[in-house]
């Protein structure tokens, strides 16, 4: 019944859907719905590399439980599922020359992702997504911080 | 002890048990609505969950919601109900399962259950309790549901 409703349904959608995580043409794994002129994604060693430039800012997008039980260290929790409440507070920590690197857990989730479109789409020029995000970052052993 | 048998009564009461069967039953058919409506984002709902193979997601997404409409329905007419009943039992315990497994990996998820608005509530533990209220309201009505206020034994009785 679903299936028919489905092939007569305007709504309807394929039965055999595209959902499997990509590789970008940097060779990157990213979430299928990421699209070429997104905000570029960068690898876990580029990731690195700009974490010890001081001019970077990473910008955490998961809940801010997530955020304090472990993060990147010196990162900012900017909560995408909570994006108006915490813009006031985070945006005016966020000056629009700096690089802005968002992350989320990983290539599961796309939040880091929705979170550096609206950045851009506000008009910060720099912004770049890790999409190995928390996990692989936390799996390498970089720098983590947490709050108690 | 005396409370405990004074529960077991109150619980199995074909009064409560009918209670029992029509709010699961509004539940899954008003769970079932926006998923039918929407079934691009519900597809986009089940990838997030990671759990099944990427050529199951899209045939879940568009046949999953008729299920619980059906079975929904079935259990507010008292069609069915012991059926019904076992069914929307066995989808609770394979959503508790999926839920529980992106709880553990600490996935931020909207779970869809009602809605498939990308910004929905999410809500983790909170839902792991309310599956399981619905899990046990599910076999209440399967092993004591006693044809009380059902089409079925309003049909039988018209037979008989």
């Amino acid at each position: 019944m679903g299936i028919i409703y489905n092939s007569l349904s305007p709504q309807g959608i394929t039965l055999r859907g595209s959902w499997n995580a990509r590789v970008n043409q940097d060779s990157l794994v990213v979430p299928y719905s990421y699209q070429e002129d997104d905000p570029p994604a960068i690898s876990l060693e580029d990731a690195r590399m700009r974490f010890q430039s001081e001019g970077t800012i990473f910008l955490d997008a998961r809940f801010p439980e997530d955020y304090k039980s472990g993060h990147i260290k010196g990162a900012i929790n900017f909560p995408w599922e909570e994006f108006e409440e915490y813009s006031s507070q985070v945006l005016s920590k966020l000056p629009f020359d700096k690089e802005i690197i968002t992350y989320c857990d990983g290539t599961e989730c796309e939040t880091s992702l929705l979170l550096a479109r609206e950045l851009r789409d506000m008009g910060y020029e720099n912004v770049k997504t890790f999409f190995g995000g928390w996990s692989e970052w936390q799996k390498a052993g970089f720098p983590i911080e947490a709050e108690n | 002890m005396k409370i405990f048998k004074f529960l077991i009564t109150v619980l199995t009461d074909k009064r409560v048990v009918l209670i029992f069967r029509l709010v699961l039953g509004i539940t899954f058919v008003y769970a079932s609505l926006d998923k039918i409506a929407h079934p691009d984002q519900f597809a986009k709902i089940v990838y997030n969950y990671k759990i099944l193979p990427s050529f199951l997601i899209n045939i879940f997404a568009v046949t999953l919601p008729w299920v619980e409409l059906l079975a929904g329905l079935f259990l507010i007419l008292g069609i069915f109900t012991e059926s019904a009943s076992l069914l929307i039992s066995l989808l609770l315990v394979i959503f508790l399962f999926a839920i529980s497994v992106n709880v553990l990996r600490g996935v931020d998820l909207n779970c869809g259950c009602f809605s498939t608005d990308p910004a929905g509530k999410k809500e983790g533990i909170s839902l792991l309790f309310k599956d399981f209220l619905f899990l046990f309201m599910g076999l209440m009505v399967f092993f004591f549901n006693k044809g009380f206020a059902t089409i079925s034994s309003l049909y039988r009785k018209k037979s008989s």
